[in-house]
C-alpha cells in the first residue's frame, strides 16, 4: 500500500538526519501503529507519507488515490474558531468535489457523533473532536487513513473509543496507519508495528509473528503482550 | 442630515467599507494575523505619500503599494513561517519609514492627514467607485473561494493534503486584503482601519455561532458601528473615523457584557 524507498529527512536539510535511508513496504488492509520514543520521528514519518514534508532523498509512493488524513489537532486547534461540525464536513466534501450531504450523517454515525452535527467544534471535548476528524477523513470513502497521534491529550475512555473506531474500520478493510504512544494498545490492536528510532524504522508483523523479531525493545513488548494475553 | 450630498456619500462609502472589512477581517482574525491590518494600513500610508510626491493619484498608488506589500508579506510568510510576526514588523517599519521620510521632506504633508485620520465626509465619486469595485470584487472572489478559504484558515495542512491550492488561495487572500485596506483608508483613516477589520469580527465571535452566521453577524455589527458612528459624529460634531472606532469598541464591550452565551 505504501512504498518507502531510501527515505532521508532532517528539518535543517543536512546531517544529523531524523530519518536516514529508510526503506519499507507498508502492507494494505492492515492496522499499522508507528511507535517510538519522543523525538524518534514518528510524526515526521507520517508527515512525509502524506506529503506535508518533502524528503531530502528517497521516495514515498502510496498505491491508492483515496487517502484520509487525521491531523494531530488537539494541541494547535483554535477552540474559538467559529465553525460547526457540519460546516467542517461540508467544506471537506466540496473540496473532494462531492455534493451529497447525506454522507455527512453517514460518517458522523460511523464515529457516533450524529448528535453533534450542529455543535461548534470548539465546544467538543478532546475525544469528541478527534472522532469528528476521523469522521471527516471517512467522507471520501478512503481505502487508507493516516492518523498523526490521534490519542494525544485524551482521557483513557476517549482513547479506547478512538481505538475501537479504528479497529472497526480495519475490519471493513480500510488500511490504518497511526502514531500510537501507548505501546500496550499498539500491540493489542495492530497487525503491524513500525518502531521508529536510531534514524530509521523497522516494520514488525505483530499479528502473525512471522517476522524474526530481533530488536530488544520489541522483544520486551511481545513478552508483555503474551503476559497480558 | 441625509439631505446633504456629502452625508449621502459618507453613508454609502461607510456602508461599503463596513461590508468589505469584516469579509476580509474574519479570515485575518482567525488566521491570527490581526497585526496584518495595521501593517497594511501603514503600507497604504507610504503608498499615498509616494503618490503625492510623485504626482500620481494617491489612492491608486496606495492600492499598488499596499497590494505589493500584502503579496510580499505572504511570500515571506510562506518561506519563513515561524517568523510571520517579525516579518510584519519589518514591513510596517519600512512603510512607516518611507511615509515619514516623504512627509517630513515637505512634499507630501498637504494632503496626508486625511489619509491618516480618514475623511469620510469628503469622499469623491471616484473614491466611492473604487470602494464599490473592490467590495464587489471581494464579495465575488470570497464567494467563489469560500470553501477553500475556510478550509485553509481552519486547517492549512489538511487543505494541502486534500489538494486545495493553498498557496494560490493565500496569495488571492493577500491581494484582497491589500486592495480592501488601500481603498478603505481614505474613508476610515490609517489609524482606525483595524477597528473595522478586527472588532466587528471579534464582537460577532462572542455569540459562538458557526462560520457563516459569524460572518453575517460581523457584517451586521460593522454596519451598525459605521452608521451609528457617522450619526454620532454628525450630532456631536466629532471626527467620523474616531467616532466609528469608539463605536466599534463600545459594541464589542456591550456584546461581552450582555451576551447570555458568554461563559
Amino acid at each position: 500500500m505504501i512504498e518507502i524507498r531510501n527515505l532521508t529527512f532532517s528539518y535543517t536539510g543536512e546531517s544529523p538526519y531524523l530519518i536516514s535511508d529508510l526503506t519499507m513496504d507498508i502492507p494494505g488492509g492492515q492496522l499499522i501503529s508507528v511507535i517510538g520514543e519522543n523525538g524518534s520521528a514518528k510524526s515526521t514519518l507520517i508527515k512525509l507519507v502524506v506529503g506535508l514534508l518533502k524528503p531530502l532523498k528517497g521516495t514515498v509512493k502510496i498505491h491508492t488515490t483515496s487517502v484520509g488524513y487525521v491531523p494531530q489537532k488537539m494541541e494547535t486547534f483554535n477552540k474559538q474558531f467559529p465553525i460547526t461540525v457540519e460546516e467542517v464536513y461540508k467544506i471537506h466534501l466540496r473540496a473532494l468535489g462531492l455534493k451529497d450531504n447525506s454522507l455527512i450523517d453517514k460518517c458522523l454515525q460511523e464515529v457516533s457523533m450524529q448528535d453533534y452535527k450542529k455543535s461548534l467544534v470548539g465546544n467538543l471535548s478532546g475525544g469528541q473532536t478527534q472522532r469528528v476528524f476521523i469522521g471527516r477523513a471517512l467522507l471520501g470513502d478512503p481505502s487508507l487513513i493516516i492518523l498523526d497521534e490521534p490519542s494525544t491529550g485524551m482521557d483513557l475512555r476517549s482513547q479506547k473509543e478512538v481505538r475501537k473506531i479504528l479497529k472497526n474500520l480495519r475490519e471493513k478493510g480500510v488500511t490504518i496507519l497511526t502514531v500510537e504512544h501507548n505501546i500496550s494498545a499498539a500491540i493489542h490492536n495492530s497487525d503491524y508495528i513500525i518502531r521508529m528510532g536510531d534514524q530509521s524504522g523497522v516494520l514488525y508483523d505483530i499479528k502473525t509473528f512471522k517476522t524474526n523479531i530481533q530488536h530488544e525493545d520489541v522483544d520486551n513488548m511481545l513478552v508483555f503482550r503474551k503476559e497480558e494475553i | 442630515m441625509l439631505s446633504y450630498p456629502f452625508m449621502q456619500n459618507a453613508l454609502m462609502a461607510g456602508a461599503m467599507v463596513a461590508i468589505l472589512s469584516p469579509i476580509v477581517g474574519i479570515f485575518l482574525v482567525l488566521r491570527r494575523y490581526s497585526m496584518m491590518g495595521d501593517t497594511l494600513a501603514h503600507s497604504s500610508l507610504a503608498g499615498v505619500a509616494i503618490g503625492i510626491v510623485a504626482g500620481f493619484s494617491p489612492t491608486l498608488s496606495a492600492v499598488v503599494f499596499t497590494t505589493l506589500a500584502a503579496l510580499f508579506i505572504e511570500f515571506l510568510r510562506d518561506r519563513f513561517k515561524q517568523y510571520a510576526e517579525i516579518l510584519m514588523s519589518v514591513v510596517l517599519t519600512l512603510s512607516v519609514g518611507i511615509a515619514i521620510v516623504l512627509v517630513s521632506s515637505g512634499a507630501a504633508n498637504t494632503n496626508i492627514n486625511q489619509y491618516l485620520f480618514g475623511s469620510i465626509l469628503t469622499v469623491t465619486r471616484q473614491d466611492l467607485l473604487m470602494v464599490l469595485l473592490v467590495t464587489l470584487l471581494t464579495v465575488s472572489v470570497v464567494s467563489y473561494y469560500y470553501n477553500e478559504l475556510i478550509y485553509t484558515t481552519f486547517d492549512e495542512d489538511g487543505a494541502s493534503i486534500i489538494n486545495i491550492p493553498v498557496k494560490r488561495v493565500n496569495y488571492i487572500f493577500a491581494l484582497l486584503m491589500g486592495l480592501s485596506i488601500a481603498v478603505s483608508i481614505r474613508i476610515t483613516g490609517v489609524l482606525v482601519i483595524s477597528s473595522l477589520i478586527v472588532l466587528p469580527v471579534a464582537t460577532a465571535m462572542q455569540f459562538r455561532q458557526g462560520f457563516r452566521k459569524t460572518l453575517f453577524l460581523s457584517i451586521g455589527i460593522g454596519l451598525i458601528d459605521v452608521l451609528l458612528g457617522l450619526v454620532f459624529s454628525y450630532v456631536i460634531d466629532s471626527a467620523p473615523g474616531g467616532t466609528i472606532a469608539l463605536m466599534s469598541v463600545f459594541t464589542m464591550v456591550l456584546a461581552l457584557l450582555l451576551n447570555p452565551l458568554r461563559k
